[in-house]
């Protein structure tokens, strides 16, 4: 199983150094679909490494070397899909957190000070929600027409997805 | 496989624990319950581990990992990573503006929202919206920043985060400081 596990931190790490590259040759407006599209190559090259490596890939000590060849294969795909969904987040982390976003904005003010209506001029409701309806149309989940904003299917998934977890989790919004 | 097994089932309690509590729970930390209930899962599926067979009396021996180690560690990270994202999704489904729409819109049926309606549910008429009302509070109890008179100041625990947070944004090109060109 160790095998399975090693190749999928390698891979993930492989991908990880190629989509650094690639965002910073030229940051993609659809970020996810280029994470989708450079990831998309590595459980195929997963499968093959798997077959073709030998069970202790030259290096793994003897003692952790064993078990069934398919269980390792799909433990370490699974945990390869698994560290790519969490580099996702990671970077959605970093991109999208107002939060950080916020204390960058006050680390640039002259005397690291802001007051509330400079925030909200940089970070505001306005600004944010302007961008995030422009990036939810582009990315298929609203439909822009007769002047307002409307589920696309994708976005409906969506609304039902978060009305449940609403529902469930019982987290409040403010 | 065990420790896969053991894994998935200490993820279900974790779901259904933290859904539990954070309905019980009064407070505006949730991270607290989620954390915990990530220990509480964490620490069940350790004491399990060698408290049970290694076929958990059901697993077939082909699906047997020979080193309880490694099936050990396997399970506890599979555990985190799924965990993590299992977080993720319970703040950005409950909290997030973008899922605020979309699930508003799905409450509305055939109608849809304007502009100014979707900034209208995040409270702009206030004199400090709800994206900071919720914000302020806690970055000012962690030590982040400061009140001082009618401005806030960053602290030097805040200027750390801010340092990282624009090194993360670096690696990924989306470093855009100027008002409108890529808002938070």
């Amino acid at each position: 199983m160790l095998k399975g596990m090693v190749l999928a931190w390698v891979l993930v790490w492989v991908w990880a150094l190629m989509q650094g590259i690639v965002f910073q040759l030229r940051a993609p407006e659809k970020a996810f679909a280029s994470m989708v599209t450079w990831f998309a190559p590595m459980p195929v090259a997963y499968v093959l490494l798997h077959l073709l490596t030998p069970a202790d890939l030259g290096l793994l000590p003897e003692r952790f070397v064993g078990g069934a060849a398919a269980l390792s294969l799909l433990n370490g795909l699974a945990l390869l899909v698994l560290l790519f969904l969490t580099g996702v987040l990671f970077y959605y982390h970093a991109d999208r957190s107002i939060t950080v976003r916020l204390l960058i904005e006050m680390a640039r003010a002259p005397q690291q000070r802001m007051s509330v209506d400079q925030m909200q001029a940089v970070c505001g409701v306005e600004v944010l929600m302007h961008d995030r309806l422009r990036t939810m149309a582009m990315n298929g989940f609203l439909e822009e027409r007769g002047g307002g904003y409307h589920l696309a299917p994708k976005g409906r998934l969506g609304g039902v997805a978060g009305a449940i977890a609403r529902r469930v989790l019982a987290m409040k919004a403010l | 496989m065990k420790g896969v097994t053991l894994a998935a089932a200490a993820f279900l309690l974790l779901v259904v624990g933290s859904a539990l509590a954070l309905r019980v729970y009064r407070g505006n930390k949730e991270f607290k319950v989620f954390l915990g209930a990530f220990a509480a899962a964490a620490l069940g599926y350790a004491a399990a581990f060698p408290l049970t067979p290694p076929d958990l009396g059901v697993l077939p021996g082909g699906w047997l990992e020979p080193s309880a180690p490694v099936d050990f560690a396997n399970g506890l990270f599979i555990l985190a990573l799924v965990f993590h994202g299992f977080w993720c999704f319970a703040y950005f489904a409950c909290l997030s503006p973008s899922m605020g729409v979309m699930v508003e819109l799905r409450a509305r049926g055939a109608r849809g929202i304007s502009a100014e309606e979707a900034i209208a549910m995040q409270g702009r008429e206030e004199p400090v919206n709800l994206i900071f009302q919720r914000r302020l509070p806690k970055l000012i109890a962690g030590g982040y920043i400061s009140k001082e008179g009618g401005a806030y100041r960053l602290l030097p625990p805040g200027e750390r985060v801010a340092a990282l947070g624009a090194f993360l944004k670096r690696l990924i090109n989306a470093d855009a400081p100027l008002v409108g060109s890529r808002p938070c």
